[in-house]
């Protein structure tokens, strides 16, 4: 049983995937932005972009893996 | 908190640990079965030919990364790769996959992390406790605290990624039981829950198994290859290293 209080805590730990978002956006537009200029690294730098977005997805995790803990365990 | 340290108990993560072991174990039996029979002028073909490309990949991978200094770095690598994958697919089998037991990513971030400070160790001798007075003595806390960070993040991507994978499945899938269900109540109990759930969770299953897994064992590999490489020296000779270990 999760009190309202552990809900509230759960949702205001979750807001962290915020930035995170915001950071995986600048990933993907900058590499857009190098295929876009230099399209024969298309295939380099996608690999490079999924890297990177799989790197700065970390703290979006630890926020996820928070707000589960505060709902799934006691 | 302690009262339970010291009891062991063998959960189905460790079962299924174990199984991807015996697996990979299998595999390399098999493959190293075929490398010894397989006449070396004839072009490999099948499995040899996969296994083959693989090590070509990890060796160039870690001499890329790591350089020629650490000569069998690319096997560990290899290993450490072939097992996290096999472990994040293992989920596929209805199994419980072994990552989303916590002591089975510490267990390779702390590989990763003893690595890196052997590493050092070992190519910088006693220099290596310069690391946590750099860069000035009154540092010391502060280099106590973050020479931890790399095991952190190394265990709680790989646990955070499962678990967050394992969580959205089991929510999506009590769903849609709950909603096919609904729909076709005029089923018989028991069987009307199976109708909507196999499609979306294949697809969840494709991306947080497979996709996801093979990204963040990628991640992990090159983590750990990094983090190894930037503790050795650029300007290391391996010959005078050997002949002082003999002298």
């Amino acid at each position: 049983m999760t009190g309202s209080l552990n809900v509230l805590a759960a949702a205001i730990a979750i807001l962290g995937v915020m930035p995170s978002a915001l950071g995986e956006g600048m990933v993907c537009a900058h590499a857009l932005d190098g295929m876009s200029r230099n399209p024969e690294m298309y295939g380099k730098l996608r690999t490079s972009m999924i890297l990177a977005c799989a790197l700065v997805e970390t703290t979006a995790i630890y926020s996820l893996l928070i707000s589960i803990l505060i709902l799934f365990t006691k | 908190m302690f009262d339970n340290f010291f009891t062991f108990e063998i959960t189905g993560e460790l079962i299924s640990s174990l199984i991807v072991i015996f697996i990979i174990m299998v595999l390399s039996l098999i493959v190293g079965i075929l490398a010894a029979r397989q006449n070396p002028l004839k072009k490999p073909k099948g499995l040899l030919l996969v296994a083959e490309c693989g090590v070509k990949f990890f060796d160039d991978f870690s001499r890329d990364l790591v350089g020629t200094t650490l000569p069998n770095f690319g096997g560990f690598i290899m290993g450490v790769a072939l097992y996290l994958f096999i472990s994040f697919i293992f989920g596929l089998t209805g199994l419980p996959s072994p990552v989303t037991y916590m002591a089975i990513p510490l267990s390779l971030g702390l590989t990763t992390f003893l690595l890196i400070h052997y590493t050092s160790a070992r190519f910088t001798k006693w220099a290596y406790f310069k690391r946590y007075i750099d860069p000035i003595p009154i540092f010391l806390p502060i280099n106590l605290i973050s020479m931890w960070a790399p095991l952190l993040s190394l265990t709680l991507r790989l646990f955070g990624n499962a678990i967050a994978g394992w969580a959205l499945l089991t929510i999506v899938e009590s769903a849609l039981r709950d909603l096919s269900a609904m729909i076709f109540s005029f089923a018989p109990n028991g069987l009307n829950e199976v109708f909507l759930a196999p499609i979306p969770l294949a697809v969840l299953h494709a991306y947080f198994d497979i996709f996801s897994g093979l990204i963040q064992t990628f991640v992990f590999i090159l983590l750990t290859s990094i983090f190894i490489g930037q503790e050795i020296p650029e300007d290391i000779d391996l010959n005078t290293l050997g002949r002082r270990k003999k002298a």
